[in-house]
């Protein structure tokens, strides 16, 4: 085979949680790979043709970033991740991306590669990352290794995160939370023209979903019982954390979201003591209605505070 | 004067089930049951007015139906526990109830469906303290038995009505035994409703081609299963003269259900994995129609079901891989009747002609 990468990995879903696990992992286990570029107008128009109609925005720019991946490795990397525990599920999407991707690409000649964390079969994700050096032909050995390698500096790094989160937390000037998952927020085409809007207009961008994830998980009943789904309760978690030292909080959300369209619901309805802005993302491509949204929601805050 | 002390619970309509579970409830747990009106669009309309935006259809039909429920009188309020967002139902609906005012008592099974059997328990001792057990396993697998025979006869129903000679003959003895599944209080009456209706269909005289054209509903667990939420699709597709099959029932799907894995088996050509709530049966029932030469496949979901969205590239590959036409139905709070009747007629004309061309 000719100078191709092993391993594609499409920047989309769940490749903003395991970014650094997935690098470092290949790197240790010496498996080269590619990332599809940052989204761009054509990865989502791209995406949209391919993808069922109704389907979310975030599934569109996924399957956008498969379609770009396609011919240029020999593996693309899709996981299907089901659940870590016992109410820590994902939304049922996670569990049919891999097989989306397989019968969306079928008549392409690509091969694909994929792992599954599955509590209710017992499947963690130490166990996921072995099979899948088990799949590239690697010796548990050193994939045992280089996942606890990766494991530690994805740690690191998150707990540095954090700490970045927090040192913005007591920072002077106007400060708005964003409730979002990473795919969102962290994308090039849809959540980074939200971020510079605000950097733009000097209010500081506060991440709900960057906290310490197990403590967050535990406190997000104080919101939302029953909510099952682990990304929603690590966001609960950190807007119950970072609300009081906030200004403002922004629900930003792709549509139609399943999760968010009821969590964000419940948000809405037991939220009252801060301004709050309900975002839902469609993939047009003007950024002129979503920045007099935002305007006129910093101008309220301001207004409030009587700096208007 | 007992009327009055008892527990006047409510779940919110969901196709004909409401009888089994009213028998549970009233036989096992010694409660008043508060049966709502059927739904219609004024139920849809209520739910669809106080829900978010893009949630699937049937919260907003269930909340609207809770509604209807405390109307009618209701004190105590159920909702099921589930795999997808059904699971987060409960929550939201209690929240949207209190926000509107309503004062009752809210029994969200999600909270309950822990695994633990102890926590089942402890569900129904809340629902009425002085329950004694025995009894409550009497009534649950008396009505089990209601929703089989339910759903046997309702199978019956749509695959013979459209080719009686005597027209609505076969709906009068459906109706007549779905009638007497409701006021059923014993298990003689339910036996006894059982037993009539199937003396009513050997009765009606039906005319049906050797070759009939046939067609298999898969879809959402709600919407392909709800008469009023799919506006009478199995009935208006059964009336233009075809044998309607709907695997999908809760007889299958929770009774009696082979499990995800060993169904799984079967489509592993098409799916590595368990795509999300029911996909591995609808896959499978898919295919199933497919192998066995049905003429046609109709997909039922509602607005903005993720499972259900997710398997549609499969079923593509189903319907290109063993050239069986597939229809993809949505609906919402929107949804004519007359949009559904054309693209029914035209799916019956196109699977009709079809059949007489490869025949």
């Amino acid at each position: 085979m000719e100078n191709r990468a092993v391993i594609g990995i499409p920047r989309g879903m769940l490749y903003y949680r395991y970014e650094t696990l997935w690098q470092v992992f290949f790197r240790e286990i010496g498996v080269d790979f590619i990332i599809s570029e940052p989204t761009r107008q054509d990865t989502a128009e791209r995406g949209s043709a391919l993808a069922v109609d109704e389907a979310c925005l975030s599934l569109k720019l996924f399957l956008g970033h498969v379609d770009a991946l396609v011919g240029k490795c020999e593996y693309i990397l899709i996981p299907r991740i089901n659940s870590y525990g016992r109410n820590q599920e994902l939304c049922p999407r996670f569990s049919a991306l891999y097989d989306i991707a397989i019968n969306t690409f079928r008549d392409k000649g690509q091969k694909f590669l994929t792992f599954s964390i599955d509590s209710h079969k017992n499947e963690t994700e130490q166990d996921a990352f072995l099979c899948l050096g088990q799949a590239l032909g690697v010796l548990p050995r050193k994939a045992k290794k280089g996942y606890e390698t990766a494991r530690k500096e994805d740690q690191r790094l998150w707990k540095s995160k954090i700490q970045a989160q927090n040192a913005l937390c007591s920072t002077d000037g106007l400060k708005i939370l964003i409730a979002a998952h990473s795919y969102v927020i962290e994308d090039a085409y849809i959540g980074t023209p939200i971020l510079e809007f605000l950097q733009r207009n000097h209010a500081a961008a506060i991440r709900a979903d960057i906290v310490d994830r197990e403590n967050a998980c535990k406190h997000s009943p104080e919101l939302s019982p029953t909510c099952k789904w682990e990304l929603s309760r690590e966001i609960l978690g950190g807007v119950l954390q970072r609300k009081d030292k906030v200004d403002g909080i922004i629900l930003l959300s792709t549509f139609p979201c399943g999760p968010d369209a009821m969590v964000n619901d419940i948000l809405l309805r037991k939220l009252h003591d801060k301004p709050v802005l309900n975002l839902v993302l469609d993939g047009q491509s003007g950024t002129a209605g979503l920045e007099t949204r935002l305007e006129s929601f910093l101008d309220i805050i301001r207004f409030k505070k009587g700096l208007l | 004067m007992e009327l009055q002390t008892k527990r006047r619970v409510a779940f919110p309509r969901y196709a004909e089930y409401n009888c089994a579970i009213k028998y549970f409830l009233e036989n096992g747990l010694d409660v008043r049951y508060i049966l709502q009106p059927p739904l219609t669009q004024r139920t849809l309309e209520i739910g669809a007015k106080h829900s978010p935006d893009f949630v699937c259809t049937p919260f907003k039909t269930t909340l609207g139906s809770q509604i209807e429920a405390l109307e009618a009188g209701a004190d105590t309020l159920i909702m099921t526990f589930g795999a997808c967002r059904l699971g987060y139902y409960g929550e939201l609906q209690e929240q949207i109830l209190r926000d509107l005012g309503y004062d009752f008592e809210m029994i969200n099974l999600t909270e309950y469906s822990t695994g633990r059997k102890k926590d089942y328990l402890r569900c129904i001792k809340r629902l009425n303290p002085k329950v004694k057990y025995a009894k409550v396993a009497l009534a649950a697998a008396e009505a089990l038995r209601m929703v089989e025979y339910l759903d046997e006869i309702t199978c019956l129903y749509y695959k013979n009505c459209g080719f009686e000679m005597e027209k609505g003959a076969y709906r009068k003895a459906y109706s007549r035994f779905i009638s007497a599944l409701y006021s059923a209080s014993s298990k003689p009456e339910i036996e006894m409703a059982y037993h009539n209706v199937q003396e009513a269909f050997d009765k009606i005289q039906t005319e049906k081609p050797a070759e009939p054209l046939r067609v298999g509903i898969i879809g959402e667990f709600y919407t392909a299963m709800d008469a009023f939420s799919n506006l009478e699709t199995e009935r208006k597709l059964a009336e233009m003269g075809v044998e309607v099959h709907r695997w999908m029932n809760i007889s299958h799907r929770l009774l009696h259900y082979p499990g995800d894995n060993n169904l799984g088996v079967k489509v592993r050509d098409f799916c590595t994995y368990d795509m999300g709530p029911n996909s591995t049966a609808n896959i499978w029932s898919a295919k199933d129609y497919a192998e066995r030469g049905f003429d046609g496949i109709i997909h039922i979901k509602s607005a903005n079901c993720t499972p259900e969205i997710d398997i549609m590239p499969v079923l593509q590959n189903i319907s290109r891989d063993y050239k069986i036409p597939v229809l993809y139905l949505t609906f919402d709070a929107q949804t004519s009747d007359v949009g559904l009747m054309t693209r029914l007629e035209a799916f019956y004309d196109m699977i009709a002609m079809r059949k007489k061309v490869i025949r």
